[in-house]
């Protein structure tokens, strides 16, 4: 059996990892140095199917294989011809994520976890073992508990109450001159070649505190030298050592009450001899005499010497290293330094393996979607709806609306029902405007506001009757509202029943001059008046129409059960078909509400936007007793404020939004939204001047622009009320 | 011996003294520069930069070491872009190499919004010429050939700006190359000394408690990250800041083949190439919260999800290493920089996700602050005094990644 190394065929044996058949057959996964064949330094990682960093000697030889060296020096490249398929990688066309919850989880298969694991059992727990030599690869431990591992089939996530982490110890690596030669093997590996039949040649066995340097010839190991100054001759060196280094690199990474450390893997050993030549840190190929030449500038700190000279941060995490690094550091500084931070991931996993059955938040779509398809609809994501952007042409769209009858698809919209005793009381405090005067069968446009008096929404508040109301929020900010409204009611501990209807209502937005007469036609024979609402019947759907006015026409919304969306849009659709009628997206609506001079929560108004600074004040009572954000109005009243939202107007095409708005040479804030509206002949904009004394003449976009009333269309509102 | 030790320069340390002029706490990238530029612009020397642990430590040591200047609000723009030119001849300026490398940074958009928002970015970039242009999905394409344009079907690239001189520079050596130049005129550092208090004199703080003993001061400055709220308790301030944490991942090191810095509106996420050849992922601070400095397997999992639908290639790098640091976000997500309102106590807050590209210029201008008494006009929109005054430097839209 069969698999390639750099091209060329290398033989293995039935149960051979990668690495141990690449030793057999005379070779070396890199280009040197020691190997522990434990998985516990980076020597033997190799491109294994395309996939680099991969630990050789934990991967089983399979026929067909391909394994690459990396490059001597330098990484291997990165892969520059992307897959086809974005969810598949040529490696891992699909990683499977399997869970396992269990009572106990012991890390290490050894002496220490099997004891854990059985007195743990004997204990009546459900104990589940993981070990790397069992194909169990633990890629970290995280808050939780949980423990993150890589097997050869796909990814295990276990959740358990406790993670008992039994790693052991692990070789020392030998630091010396010399030891990046090939054909160094630490005790551990030696064992596990011997076991495979592996020809080791001539060896040579020694002692850490006895070995001064390995010869060699083109890369290979020709002679260990002791450092009583004898010179064996050699095949294999192998390296062994009275101590060893604990395997705790999960022990440093978590700090979890639910975590504990047991056996080897948390005890003291002694350090190696403080090393004096030498590759320390073969993942960043750092010698010692970088380590000398950093302590030597001042960097007297084990993790400055670490960051400085960049030792223990390679494949490994300091597998190999930091035993050496340790016993430098202590015998430069004379007191004791303390292992550096672990982090994960203790065993590499890919993007891909990391990414598996991760769960994104899904983009939601109306009810209404496929006949916007149908339409021909850009769809564009916005307040994590999919939307209609446009259906072509939006300037189509805009005159529909201004001339004729159009539909727009207003689904998204925060709808609530509020209800019981204490209504008129939680509304009044939830909102700046006054409730209490509002009737049933009419509806008020409201503001919503922090306790910093910032605005954070907008939207509608219809009266059905003296103990209920229709509250409308804006789409992108429905469910936050939700949220606020609930919260503060309970803090309130008022009397108040909440049905949030955002996703179980939808709507659709009649509007244009010729919007009641299409109502006239599906069976509405008298539309309700400007700010008014009523249940009613149309096209045989029960609908809750509200006449309100966003585009400046005659509006009617539409709500109405989600399961009758579609056929309720088709109706209306074909009963307006000798109206030319049209729908209209987000593009076409964001100009009509602009000549309007509405503001849009988020668009045009900024973190810290009061209703004073979009000349809203007529939308707050301040005489009311209280309602949130009122003592935050109160007192920044008579601070001096620099900021306000204006209207403008300038000749030539629209300025791209987000213009600069200039006095003189100075910036004194930015074109917000801008539209070239062929009504009124000219460009309009809202923009903001954030330094006064305002002006009433800025320069945009290189032109002169004029301060001017809004609403810059119909601003007597007539056209609404038609 | 390799290069990037032989080109290190020296550190000098100095018995602590019971007394200085100034004294700064917290031993990163601001509280160091603010030295270096005290020692080297105004001759101001007798100070110490206390650190709890060792220096680099906190924040500096762990951010995504990315410098831009594309702000959305002038005063932003206009201080970020001093501190670009700072990095830019930093080197030149302490004989440091901090490995600083010009790379440009594309800011992705997905929707209309996002593109508006990229339009705008552009328009008020150029206005303070901080060199920004929109490009078209073809020429993102070109300047990083790797990208999928469709984003796995689910992220299309509609456009994007491009940040022409966004760079990045190696955290360490930034904080190193201060050190160094602080140190080297006569700067104390006190490293493994943590401040537990701050000495008061009536209502002025007139020096630092420390593990080590109390040390005299004639100005105190705050530079710390993660801690700054519990620090300005002992002045008896209240800061407008929240303290979440910030995670980040790096792959394993290849061969250098990803040029420009991409960031994601959306997404909230962002990868560039380290000079070690590492990609190199980070994402928005955590929503919650926290003074944690555990990484959450949560993080990991989401952002290279997202990183992979609009860069298929990185599926098969190996995971190296991930991180935490901790962000103190203020109000407004602008900094806080310069008088409190307590005699003798200054400060230098509030930076979020984005400190490390802050360094030279907060260094700088708060050495002035500090020598000369006053507010230089660059930061003077960031005092903390806007936030009574309900003036927010509000610029959410350029936080983190956004």
């Amino acid at each position: 059996m069969r698999f390639a190394l750099d091209d060329q065929p290398v033989d293995y044996l039935d149960g051979d990892s990668i690495a141990v058949a690449v030793v057999r057959a005379g070779q070396h996964p890199q280009h040197g140095g020691a190997l522990c064949l434990a998985g516990d330094c980076g020597n033997c990682s190799a491109d294994v199917a395309g996939v680099p960093f991969t630990r050789t000697c934990l991967t089983p030889a399979r026929p067909g294989l391909r394994v690459r060296r990396h490059p001597a020096v330098g990484g291997p490249p990165l892969r520059l011809d992307p897959p086809k398929n974005p969810v598949a990688s040529p490696a891992q066309t699909s990683v499977q994520v399997h869970r396992r919850h269990v009572d106990i989880a012991v890390i290490g298969a050894g002496r220490s976890g099997t004891a854990a694991a059985a007195s743990a059992r004997a204990a009546g727990h459900d104990v589940m073992v993981l070990d790397s030599e069992s194909g169990f690869e633990v890629v970290g431990v995280y808050p939780g508990p949980i423990v993150v591992v890589r097997t050869p089939e796909h990814m295990l996530h276990v959740h358990a109450h406790e993670v008992v982490i039994a790693t052991g110890a692990a070789d020392v690596h030998p630091v010396c001159e010399g030891n990046m030669l090939r054909g160094i093997v630490t005790w551990g590996a030696a064992d596990i070649l011997r076991e495979r039949s592996v020809d080791l040649g001539r060896t040579v066995t020694v002692d850490l505190t006895e070995l001064a340097r390995f010869d060699g010839i083109d890369g290979q190991v020709t002679a260990v030298v002791f450092t009583d100054g004898r010179s064996t001759p050699c095949d294999t060196a192998i390296v062994t050592s009275a101590t060893r280094a604990p395997r705790d690199l999960l022990a440093r990474m978590v700090s979890d009450p639910g975590v504990s450390v047991v056996g080897p893997a948390a005890e003291r050993y002694d350090l190696p001899p403080c090393p004096t030549d030498g590759i320390v840190c073969p993942c960043s190929k750092v010698t010692v005499g970088d380590l000398q030449m950093v302590w030597d500038k001042g960097f007297t700190h084990l993790e400055l010497v670490k960051r400085a000279a960049l030792c223990g941060t390679g494949t490994c995490q300091g597998g190999v290293c930091m035993p050496h690094l340790r016993a430098f550091v202590t015998e430069k500084s004379g007191a004791p330094a303390a292992p550096f931070t672990g982090r994960p991931a203790s065993r590499q996993l890919t993007i891909a393996e990391a990414a598996a059955d991760v769960f994104l938040d899904p983009f939601r779509r109306t009810a209404l979607h496929d006949e916007h398809l149908k339409l021909g609809a850009q769809m564009d994501r916005f307040g994590g709806w999919w939307r209609p952007w446009n259906y072509g042409d939006f300037m189509r769209e805009y005159w529909a609306v201004r001339e004729g009858v159009s539909l727009g698809d207003v689904s998204t919209l925060g709808k609530m029902i509020v209800s019981g005793p204490d209504v008129v009381e939680a509304l009044e405090r939830l909102y700046p405007t006054t409730i209490a005067d509002i009737r049933p069968g009419r509806s008020r446009y409201v503001l919503l506001l922090n306790e910093r008096g910032h605005l954070i929404d907008d939207g509608m508040v219809c009266r059905e009757s003296d103990d209920r109301f229709v509250l409308t929020f804006t789409s992108g900010g429905a469910s936050f509202a939700e949220a606020w409204v609930r919260d503060w009611i309970e803090t309130w501990g008022l009397n108040v029943r909440i049905m949030d209807r955002t996703i179980s209502l939808g709507a659709i937005n009649v509007t244009g001059p010729l919007a009641g007469e299409l109502l006239r036609r599906v069976g509405v024979p008298e539309s309700p008046k400007f700010l008014q609402h009523r249940h009613a019947d149309v096209a045989g759907v029960a609908c809750h129409i509200m006449r309100l006015s966003f585009t400046g026409e005659a509006s009617f919304e539409l709500h109405h059960p989600v399961a009758h969306s579609a056929e309720l849009w088709q109706t209306l659709m074909l009963a307006g078909r000798d109206l030319n009628i049209t729908p209209h997206g987000l593009q076409a609506l964001f100009a009509l509400r602009l000549e309007k001079g509405h503001v849009i929560v988020g668009m045009d108004t900024e973190l810290d936007t009061t209703p004073r600074r979009i000349n809203m004040d007529w939308a707050v009572k301040m005489d009311k007793p209280d309602f949130i954000g009122r003592t935050a109005l109160a007192r920044t009243a008579d601070l001096p404020d620099h900021r306000r939202l204006f209207g403008l107007t300038m000749d030539g095409p629209a300025p791209t939004e987000g213009a600069p708005i200039y006095v003189g040479d100075r910036i004194v804030g930015h074109v917000a939204s801008a539209f070239m509206s062929p009504t009124v002949g000219k460009a309009i904009m809202l923009g903001w001047q954030k330094h006064s004394p305002w002006v009433d003449t800025v320069t945009v976009d290189g032109r002169t622009a004029h301060v001017t009333d809004t609403p810059f269309y119909d601003p007597q509102g007539a056209r609404a009320r038609i | 011996m390799n290069e990037f030790v032989e080109t290190l320069l020296e550190l000098t340390w100095h018995e602590p003294k019971s007394s200085y002029d100034v004294v700064i706490v917290g031993g990163g990238g601001h509280g160091l520069a603010t030295a270096y530029y005290l020692a080297t612009r105004h001759g101001i020397t007798n100070v110490a930069v206390v650190e709890a642990d060792y220096i680099g430590s906190g924040n500096s040591g762990r951010n995504t070491t990315i410098i831009r200047a594309n702000y959305g609000i002038p005063e932003s723009i206009r201080f970020y872009r001093h501190s670009q030119k700072l990095y830019s001849d930093l080197e030149q300026e302490t004989g440091c190499w901090v490995m600083h490398a010009t790379k440009g940074l594309i800011w992705l958009a997905h929707t209309e919004t996002a593109m508006r928002a990229e339009r705008a970015r552009v328009l008020l970039n150029t206005a303070c010429d901080a060199q920004t242009v929109l490009i078209t999905p073809t020429e993102v394409k070109q300047l990083c050939p790797q990208i999928d344009l469709s984003g796995g079907g689910r992220y299309p690239v509609l456009g994007a700006s491009h940040h022409l001189p966004a760079s990045t520079a190696r955290h360490d050596r930034v904080v190193w190359a201060y050190a160094q130049g602080a140190m080297q005129r006569g700067v104390h550092v006190l490293q493994n000394t943590q401040v537990t208090g701050l000495l008061r004199d009536g209502d002025r703080v007139v020096g630092v408690r420390t593990s080590n003993g109390d040390i005299a001061a004639g100005t105190v400055m705050s530079a710390v990250g993660g801690d700054v709220s519990q620090l300005a308790a002992h002045a008896g301030l209240r800061l407008p800041v929240r303290t979440h944490p910030l995670q980040a991942f790096v792959t394993n090191g290849y061969g250098q083949g990803f040029g420009p810095i991409i960031s994601d509106t959306e997404l909230l996420c962002y990868i560039s190439q380290t000079a070690r050849g590492q990609m190199l992922i980070g994402h928005e601070y955590d929503r919650e919260s926290s003074f944690s400095l555990q990484s959450s397997f949560q993080f990991l999992q989401a952002n290279a999800a997202k990183m992979s639908y609009l860069l298929p290639f990185v599926r098969d790098l190996k995971i190296l290493r991930q991180w935490t640091g901790r962000c103190d976000v203020s109000a407004d997500f602008s900094p806080i920089m310069g008088f409190t309102g307590v005699d003798g106590f200054v400060i230098s807050t509030g930076w979020g996700t984005w400190g490390f590209k802050a360094i030279p210029a907060g260094g700088e201008q708060m050495a002035e602050l500090i020598a000369t008494g006053t507010t230089p006009e660059l930061i003077q929109p960031f005092a903390l005094s806007r936030f009574a005054a309900d003036h927010a430097m509000a610029d959410q839209g350029s936080t983190g990644t956004r």
